[in-house]
């Protein structure tokens, strides 16, 4: 049986929610440590679960993203691997270059933490594939602003690689309100808002549970 | 060598030591104390690790015990059993003095600090909250500390991975020189986890030291915060200690793994007075002795002094007891992390502490005579005689234009203004088990195991305390216990942070007997025991005290975490009923604090249990506490989502803005079935309940002119405090 990697660096803080949700889902999930590589045939998708790997020294993901582990992340995705980065975790992707532009400090300068209403306008190949029009999730982030260059913005819509925007408010200054991209053959996928944080009622919403 | 008079006058000031307190260390040593001896008594025996004024009362809480309680004072925090295998660990901690002189770094480290309180007894943090008081807001600073706080504990906070669920914050001008940042952590012992202890045990086990270097930082902090605040204390500004809530993470799991896996015979982490009080007290608590090589301690600063490192209060450390055989084990595990765990000392059958420094023996001590010796005082004070009770209230003559003047000016202020720019700032969801965070008057979380409801609320209302200190320490305690009883929560347990002016002065000290007794008293009416604490003392300065300020927390129980009443309106149609307990009535804003009546704990104790019961029973769509400000500011904050009310009682204006001690709104389709329930209930006679409006969409209708839009009241509340934590500091 395959099963889903859960990625853990020192610092990274919602491994242990990622792990019970993948485990509710019904699938089985296993942790990877930071310093190790992996035999990548052994995983159906890995998740590169939010925190703040090495303390968010130098910039938010930079440091994990440079650690022995991503090696094997990579290969893994390079054969079409599904990868999904949740909030530190897609800081950590786009610092490993896996997916395009960076995550800044959000423009008020202050973390968030907040429900969002959100925009699904992208397809990812493995993840949130149910999930259609608008959904809530909650964001929890200091460095959450999405930033790429104006020149490129038209090439991601063209190759369909915005995945998520945030829909009523913006709440970090992320250009163009974008919550979420894909990589160019959309295997690999990064959010900041936290699926894993909205799979029951009493938690306040549902919308995440259909993100595995 | 005898010292000479006036360099005994000048040690004594250096280390806070009184003439009687070194008469008392030459008596207990049989000769005078060496050099490094005297910052040991200095640190042992501050008042903010002895608690040497308050003991003598503290031993009351002893009398709330019940059978629940796994594990009380003595250990570093107190744990209650919660049945079916779950247990919780909380305690609640000041950090008044270092946040007052760098609010950014005194605020995280007290986060810090309470939670390493919690895992060092093997529990898992699940949960952070905060009680704050900060003066006038255009006091001198204090929108510099009100914001360096807020991001202070939202930095340390967020990053260690831990949710603040809950909090209050109060303003009050006798807080402008010398604020109040009182931090709590809970954690979780799930079913079947080991609990951790601090005492020393097994002769030749090996003193071991992980975490962070010791530095400089914090040297003299216990002693610092034993005494009042004056024009100089900008200059402590290097004992306040710098945090690294990354390296605490690495400590929670770390620790955690290590205790689980039963690689640790006991651990304690460093706090106040850093390796004095944890080396001392885990020998003292184990009734053994160690030998301590300072030299072999990790420091950042090779050039510290045997007497720094034995004072630094260097965040992020812990010192374990581990056996020789599985050192080997302690240290793998440790360096996964990215961390160093390093021998510093032995277990000896001896009953003293030897401290080495390169192999040379700087003294050797009994250490019971450092922490069971220490001085236990009985300040003066006087029995509890209410000052303020008078025989009737000034008459509030309210026009109309008035109170709605009134209403919108506390709802656009700090007063009452929307505390959302303070606990947006705060990760309330890590952890995956929040189902009502920090907008909610109580916090829920789900315990994953059983999928019962963990609730945890904040008390302490200081213009209450500056009524009558009796009656609000025992509303500190009601109040929150009121607010879960109304969302079917049956108060379990309770945790206090004492904090109050100087104990040398009697009437300090006789508010300070009262609010003991009083929590005392509520606690074992609500069959909640006090099972763990702090006491802040000489929160002063220059003269000045803080209003009497015991904060608490209170922890509960639902369960299961669905159909809870909303704290807000949110349906039309519904009726809105009040319930009131008649007796006892307070001065308004703005007045000076008075009382009339009596205030039963008796009786507040029965509402409690009846309203928890009704809450089950005839659950309401919304309830809420009526706070301070009467009805009309607690239904204009129920009608911020959208839906108000329409008053049908023709109530007379002045009893809009009454403050009564208690009243409940419940919201409500089965009001008949409610008011039944009450009639037939043993509060018969001391309850009345009005049937006072209907909700209704878009408006808050109070009759007589007073009318509001609820867009604008929207506005004013959500704008308030905005401007405040906007990042002035950083």
């Amino acid at each position: 049986m395959k099963k889903i990697g859960v990625l853990r660096f020192s610092g990274t803080n919602c491994d242990r929610d990622v792990f019970s949700w993948i485990q509710l889902k019904g699938f089985h999930p296993e942790y990877l440590w930071h310093l190790d590589q992996f035999a990548i045939n052994d995983y159906e998708a890995l998740i590169l679960p939010g925190g703040f790997s090495f303390g968010d020294y130098l910039r938010s993901g930079a440091l994990a993203a440079r650690s022995p582990v991503m090696k094997s992340v990579k290969e893994f995705s390079k054969q079409g691997g599904p990868v999904l980065g949740i909030c530190n975790g897609f800081q950590i992707l786009c610092e490993a270059e896996l997916l395009p532009g960076a995550l800044v400090k959000n423009e008020g300068r202050r973390f968030i933490d907040d429900w969002v209403d959100l925009q699904c306008v992208g397809v990812s190949s493995r993840f949130a594939s149910q999930v259609k029009g608008s959904i809530r999730l909650p964001i929890a982030h200091g460095d959450g602003r999405y930033y790429l260059p104006e020149k490129d913005l038209q090439a991601l819509w063209d190759s369909g690689q915005v995945w998520f925007q945030y829909r009523n408010e913006n709440p970090n200054g992320s250009v163009q309100g974008i919550a979420g991209v894909l990589s160019k053959n959309k295997n690999i996928a990064g959010l900041m808002p936290h699926p894993e944080r909205a799979i029951a009622d009493w938690m306040g919403g549902t919308d995440g549970w259909s993100f595995l | 060598m005898k010292l000479d008079a006036a360099t005994l006058k000048t040690k004594c000031k250096h280390y806070r030591i009184s003439n009687e307190e070194y008469q008392k260390i030459c008596q207990l040593l049989k000769r005078e104390p060496l050099d490094i001896e005297w910052p040991l008594f200095s640190a042992l025996w501050s008042e903010h690790c002895s608690y040497k004024s308050s003991k003598i009362h503290l031993r009351k809480f002893g009398k709330t015990m019940n059978a629940t309680v796994v594990n009380a004072s003595g250990e570093n925090a107190g744990i209650i059993d919660l049945g079916q295998g779950e247990r919780i660990a909380f305690k609640m901690e000041s950090h008044n003095h270092p946040s007052f002189i760098e609010p950014f770094q005194g605020a995280a480290t007290g986060v810090g600090g309470i939670l390493r309180d919690i895992f060092t007894m093997g529990a898992r943090p699940i949960a952070l909250a905060n009680y704050l008081c900060f003066g006038e807001v255009k006091a001198p600073r204090m929108k510099y500390l009100m914001d360096g706080v807020v991001h202070g504990i939202s930095s340390y906070g967020n990053c260690v991975g831990v949710p603040t669920v809950t909090g209050q914050t109060n303003f009050d001008p006798s807080y402008s020189q010398n604020i109040l940042v009182n931090a709590l952590a809970v954690g979780l012992l799930r079913p079947g986890e080991k609990i951790a202890l601090s005492q020393a045990q097994g002769v030749g086990n090996w003193v071991v030291y992980v975490g962070a270097k010791t530095g400089k930082d914090g040297v003299h902090g216990a002693a610092m915060a034993s005494e009042a605040f004056d024009e100089n204390s900008e200059a402590k500004k290097p004992n306040v200690q710098i945090g690294d809530p990354y390296f605490e993470k690495l400590l929670i799991e770390s620790c955690l793994e290590a205790i689980q896996q039963g690689l640790v015979v006991s651990i304690q982490d460093m706090g106040a007075a850093g390796l004095t009080s944890s080396s001392f007290e885990m020998a003292s608590k184990g009734q053994m002795g160690m030998d301590l090589h300072l030299d072999q301690v990790p420091l950042r600063d090779s050039s510290m002094t045997p007497e720094e490192i034995l004072l630094s209060e260097s965040q992020e450390r812990m010192l374990m007891i581990c056996e020789p055989s599985k050192l080997e084990a302690v240290e793998k595990l440790f360096s996964k992390w990215g961390l160093d765990a390093c021998v510093v000392g032995k277990l000896k059958k001896q009953r003293t502490v030897s401290l080495f420094w390169n192999k040379e023996l700087l003294t050797e001590i009994d250490p019971d005579l450092l922490v069971e010796n220490a001085p236990v005082y009985e300040r003066p004070f006087s029995a509890w005689a209410s000052p303020r009770r008078v025989s009737s209230l000034p008459d509030l003559k309210f026009s109309a234009a008035k109170v709605k003047i009134e209403l919108m000016q506390v709802l656009s202020n700090e007063i009452a203004g929307s505390r959302r720019p303070i606990y947006r700032q705060y990760d309330q969801r890590v952890g995956a088990m929040t189902a009502h965070g920090a907008e909610s008057d109580v916090a829920i979380q789900r315990l994953p195991d059983s999928g019962r409801g963990f609730a945890l609320a904040v008390g302490c209302r200081p213009f209450l305390m500056q009524v009558d200190a009796q009656i609000g320490a025992y509303d500190s305690v009601f109040y929150p216990a009121l607010q879960m009883a109304i969302k079917g929560v049956r108060a379990l347990a309770v945790t206090d942070c004492l904090n109050y002016g100087n104990p040398e002065r009697p009437e300090i000290m006789s508010e300070f007997v009262a609010s003991v007794d009083a929590i005392t008293e509520a606690s074992i009416l609500l069959k909640a025991p006090v099972i763990s604490g702090n006491v802040s003392f000489y929160n002063e300065t220059m003269g000045s005290n803080i209003t009497s300020t015991p904060a608490t927390g209170v922890v509960g129980l639902r369960d299961h975490v669905d159909g809870l009443a909303a704290d807000r309106f949110g349906k039309e149609g519904l009726k809105v009923l009040v319930l009131r307990l008649k007796g006892l009535e307070l001065s308004g804003f703005g007045q000076k604090p008075q009382f009339k009546g009596e205030y039963n704990p008796q009786k507040v104790t029965e509402l409690i249990a009846l309203l928890r019961k009704a809450a089950m029973e005839i659950p309401p769509q919304a309830s809420q506490v009526v706070g301070l400000g009467g009805l009309a500011l607690a239904l204009a904050k129920m009608s911020l989502d959208g839906i108000g009310c329409q008053a049908h009682q023709d109530l007379s204006i002045s009893s809009w803005m009454k403050n009564i001690l208690y009243q409940i709104v419940w919201v409500t389709d089965q009001a008949e079935a409610f008011e039944k329930f009450f009639q037939n209930s043993i509060l018969a006679a001391d309850v009345e309940i009005l049937d006072l409006a209907i909700t209704k969409k878009s408006v808050l209708d109070l009759g007589s002119e007073l009318q509001f839009s609820l867009p604008e009241l929207q506005k004013l509340s959500s704008e308030a405090l905005q401007s405040y934590f906007q990042g002035v500091s950083t």
